[in-house]
């Protein structure tokens, strides 16, 4: 045995180790349980009722049922909202704020608190803006001729609404990231641009745009599989309702599996999930090797 | 490009507008908390008024919200040095490792933190149940190192990929073990990244709410569930509700203040250059 | 005995072999230099020595023992880094104590030691500052410090010169080489710099895609390199290349070169096969530029460097470079020089193989 193979290896032993075992006893231990529970009869209410294996009774059950499609258009939807809007806006910001004038370096900060607070409480705070008849969002409209919006009680409002919530504490995410990849710019093509005489709608289409691409790829990824796992705001402002205008896929695990105390169908239900997800996370993963690639050029 | 004047004042204007917007919700959370009950919804909104700390006191005298407090801080201290331990461990094998599989290694532990915890609630709540360890401070410590820990390894990758590999040869020539040059010469090279990573852990575990709800009884419940709470008792109470939002957005708004530039870092896992 | 010895050493990653069964011997207290372009397997040469690469094939010897699969701690060696790897946040006491905490000295005995060194490079009043306050230099001299206190059989250097700006790296070349005579100790050193090896060295190693091209004093690669590839890499301005081939006149051989039928140099006369392809190596310091010269050239460029005058020369289809004293410089509008060589001091090669022929 060569000392240096022998040095990575102890290295492996003593630092890697640890974080694999306990990360599979945290994590893929439960996942295999959901899989397991997937196809099982399993009903937590009635915890004396054999737990019946039922082959692929309940991804069969979740595969057709309405409730599931519905919960995963609407997952996707509510994806398309926020993304969209925190893309335009997160990059418009962004460019805004990354001026080299004086006070920017504040807004910049000020801007990025929404991320660091608890979803729970940003979910509270927008309830208390929608709140019906009281919420001051609606009195504010109102003085500018708007509303009032039925904001979380209308089927119409609902996904709306959790959407503005979303946007208000993610678009930051969006600016921080585009600001940060900003300042990583070289200098030279602006001058050059500027010399040329190009109009900035041309320089930021064909300058900035092009070399902010990987960036703002990774970040919709990332913000793209938050979007998916989508749960507390939710549960704060509507709990999935008004009927089932704002069940999400995590809403619609949870229904089942806490509210009808189905687990089997729960469980089979986060296994399409899971899968679905992984196809997200292992495609933003191909986009970072990519960008470790480039970076390492 | 120097702007003109001109364009100044519309940049001005738009990012106030745009401050305004973005942190009327934060300032609502802080004046609603000092508002008396009576003019919570008052018409038009009142900025101006006696301030009253009745809210908060009510938080600490009609709620044990001091023992949710220290429920919320066992458990956020205890999976940030659990998961700084291992994570930081790990992200020392991953950095210096050259087989070609570690990255392999790398992204797998990435990716458990990036899968939806509705798909293991339940599995850990039949586990737990099993193992009696339903609301207790440990249920929680053991799942939020599930995210803490990738999140670790990945913060602390990038710092320990940055000390350069000539100072742990110098040491191994030396005559230094892995052991003594990982803890005398990397680490304390690493401290930034420690603390920064030691602060990301905590407030995302400070934060946390639906393993909190899921796991967690009256015994040791947490900030935000015992917050929540105090909306689906009987009667709506908002004060109570601001006031607590605002001791739970505390360490979050002290962390934006003093290390926002780590935060690019911390939340893009590096996809993105800080 | 010899201090360092490698026999037919290997270096493979996976599949791509860098270092193709070297042989060499490092006597003791001698300054060996590994001289080479970048991948030549110069680098990589050393960490074996090390310790910090595995060896794939062959045998290494330090102080007559076998250390293949000693770690590098039990080597007996010490290494200053091309970065020099000083710990950023240690004092330079610090760091040296830390290097020599392994050996498990009394204190006295450690402290003794860094105030021996410390004194040598004279480093006194920096110890208690930490690397991010010293200047290049010191930093150097710091990483020296370092591997001295440690007393190690061998000294190995990665390119300790190459952070520093050309005046500091003459000075610190100089220091090196007074320390090296100072302690004795053997020294293993990596380059890329003739200037460096031709200075410190007792015997040069020139490496070329992970073979030794050619062991040697500085006097002898000069005056009689091997090859082609030493020819041109040691020597600047770089040696003059000529195409020629062996014709015999009057039962000698005479070498003819597109309008040059230069004499064979008297010492190889019976190595060169009429008809040859050979090339012509001349440095430029021996081409003469004078009356007496036979053959007639055009300065197409002269290139004025205060003590000496390069000539970029034009003499037929050749192109040449001359290394004249500048008192000998032409007049600037005499655009004609006469030129000529000396048998002596050709150098020729097998065009095909590209060795010296001798």
């Amino acid at each position: 045995m060569s000392h240096t193979a022998n040095r990575d290896r102890r290295i492996a032993a003593v630092f890697l180790i640890p974080a694999i075992v306990v990360l599979f006893a945290t994590t893929i231990y439960p996942m295999l349980y959901a899989l397991w529970l997937s196809f099982r009869n399993y009903d937590l209410a009635k915890p004396f009722i054999p737990r019946i294996f039922v082959g692929l009774a309940n991804y069969a059950e979740v595969l057709t049922s309405k409730a599931f499609f519905h919960a995963l258009i609407t997952t996707f939807k509510l994806m398309a909202m926020t993304l969209s809007a925190q893309l335009v806006l997160g990059v418009g910001i962004a460019l805004l704020v990354s001026q080299k004038l004086p006070g920017m370096a504040l807004a910049r900060t000020l801007l990025l608190i929404p991320m660091m607070i608890s979803p729970v409480i940003v979910g509270l705070v927008w309830l208390f803006l929608y709140f019906p008849e009281l919420g001051y969002l609606n009195y504010f409209l109102g003085l500018v001729g708007i509303g009032p919006v039925p904001w979380i009680s209308s089927t119409q409002w609902a996904l709306t609404a959790i959407a503005i919530g979303d946007i208000w504490q993610w678009t930051p995410f969006i600016m921080m990231g585009t600001a940060a990849a900003l300042q990583s710019l070289s200098p030279e093509p602006y001058e050059a641009a500027r010399i040329d005489g190009n109009s900035r709608w041309d320089v930021f289409r064909y300058v900035t745009l092009p070399q902010l691409k990987p960036v703002l790829v990774s970040l919709l990824f990332l913000r793209a599989i938050d979007a998916f796992k989508i749960y507390d705001i939710i549960f704060v402002l509507t709990k999935g309702g008004p009927a089932d205008a704002t069940e999400v896929i995590s809403l619609y695990i949870y229904r089942q599996s806490f509210t009808f105390w189905r687990m089997g169908v729960g469980a089979a239900a986060s296994f399409v999930s899971l899968i679905i997800i992984s196809v997200l996370i292992t495609l933003f993963f191909k986009q970072m090797q990519r960008g470790q690639a480039a970076r390492a050029r | 490009m120097t702007p003109s004047l001109r364009e100044k004042f519309l940049t001005y204007l738009l990012v106030i507008i745009i401050l305004v917007v973005f942190m009327t919700p934060i300032y609502l959370i802080l004046v609603s908390s000092l508002k008396p009950s009576p003019i919570m919804f008052s018409r038009p909104p009142r900025f101006i008024f006696t301030p009253t700390l009745q809210n908060y006191y009510d938080l600490f005298t009609m709620r044990p919200f001091h023992l949710q407090i220290l429920n919320s801080l066992l458990v956020a201290l205890g999976s940030t040095a659990f998961s700084l331990t291992i994570g930081t461990m790990a992200a020392y094998a991953v950095s210096r490792i050259k087989h070609r599989r570690i990255n392999d290694v790398a992204f797998w532990i990435l990716s458990m933190r990036m899968f939806p915890p509705i798909a293991v609630v339940v599995p850990y709540y039949i586990i737990f149940k099993t193992m009696g360890l339903l609301d207790t401070p440990l249920a929680l410590i053991i799942v939020y190192s599930t995210f803490n820990i990738p999140l670790t390894v990945w913060l602390m990758k990038g710092f320990f990929d940055e000390v350069p590999e000539a100072l742990e040869e110098a040491a191994q020539v030396d005559g230094h073990g892995v052991i003594a040059t990982f803890f005398r010469v990397t680490l304390p090279l690493t401290a930034p990244g420690l603390a920064v990573s030691a602060v990301f852990c905590f407030i995302f575990s400070w934060n946390e709410f639906l393993f909190a709800l899921m796991l967690t009884g009256s015994k040791s419940q947490t900030v935000t569930v015992a917050v929540m709470s105090f909306w689906s008792s009987d009667a709506v109470q908002w004060g109570r509700i601001m006031a607590g939002s605002f001791v739970i957005l505390i360490p979050g708004v002290i962390f934006v203040l003093t290390c926002q530039r780590w935060l690019v870092k911390g939340l893009t896992m590096g996809s993105v250059k800080g | 005995m010899s201090s360092v010895t490698l026999r037919k050493v290997v270096k493979r990653y996976g599949q791509v072999e860098v270092v193709h069964g070297i042989d060499l011997s490092v006597e003791e207290g001698e300054f060996v230099v590994l001289l080479g372009p970048s991948g030549c397997g110069k680098t990589t040469t050393l960490r074996m020595v090390a310790g910090l690469e595995d060896i794939s094939a062959g045998q290494l010897e330090i102080a007559g023992r076998v250390v293949n699969d000693v770690a590098p701690k039990d080597r007996q060696i010490a290494m200053v880094f091309q970065n020099y790897a000083l710990y950023p946040h240690m004092t330079v006491r610090q760091n040296m104590e830390f290097a020599l905490k392994p050996q498990k000295l009394a204190a006295n005995e450690v402290s003794a030691r860094i105030a021996e060194a410390a004194r040598i490079l004279g480093l006194e009043p920096l110890l208690a500052r930490k690397p991010a306050q010293l200047s290049g230099g010191q930093r150097q001299r710091v990483a020296m410090a370092r591997a001295m206190v440690r007393t190690p059989k061998v000294f190995l250097f990665d390119e300790p010169l190459s952070n520093l700006d050309a005046k500091l790296r003459t000075q610190v070349r100089v220091e090196i080489a007074k320390l090296h005579r100072r302690l004795g100790t053997t020294v293993l050193y990596v380059t890329h710099d003739q200037v460096e090896a031709m200075t410190l060295a007792d015997k040069i190693v020139i490496m070329k895609d992970g073979h030794i091209e050619q062991v040697g004093s500085p006097e002898e690669v000069f005056a009689k390199p091997r090859n082609l590839f030493v020819a041109t890499f040691i020597g600047s301005p770089a040696m003059n290349l000529l195409p020629a081939k062996v014709a015999v006149v009057n039962g000698a051989p005479v070498l003819v070169a597109n309008g040059f039928r230069l004499a064979a140099p008297p010492s190889i006369v019976s190595a060169l096969d009429p008809g040859a392809s050979v090339t012509l190596g001349i440095r430029p310091s021996d081409i003469r530029v004078d009356e007496a010269g036979d053959y007639e050239a055009v300065v197409e460029v002269d290139e004025y460097l205060g003590t000496e005058v390069l000539l970029n020369l034009r003499a037929g289809n050749h192109e040449l470079v001359a290394q004249v004293p500048a008192a000998a410089r032409p007049a600037p509008d005499r655009q004609s020089v006469r030129i000529g060589f000396d048998a002596a001091r050709l150098h020729v090669f097998d065009t095909q193989s590209g060795e010296a022929i001798r």
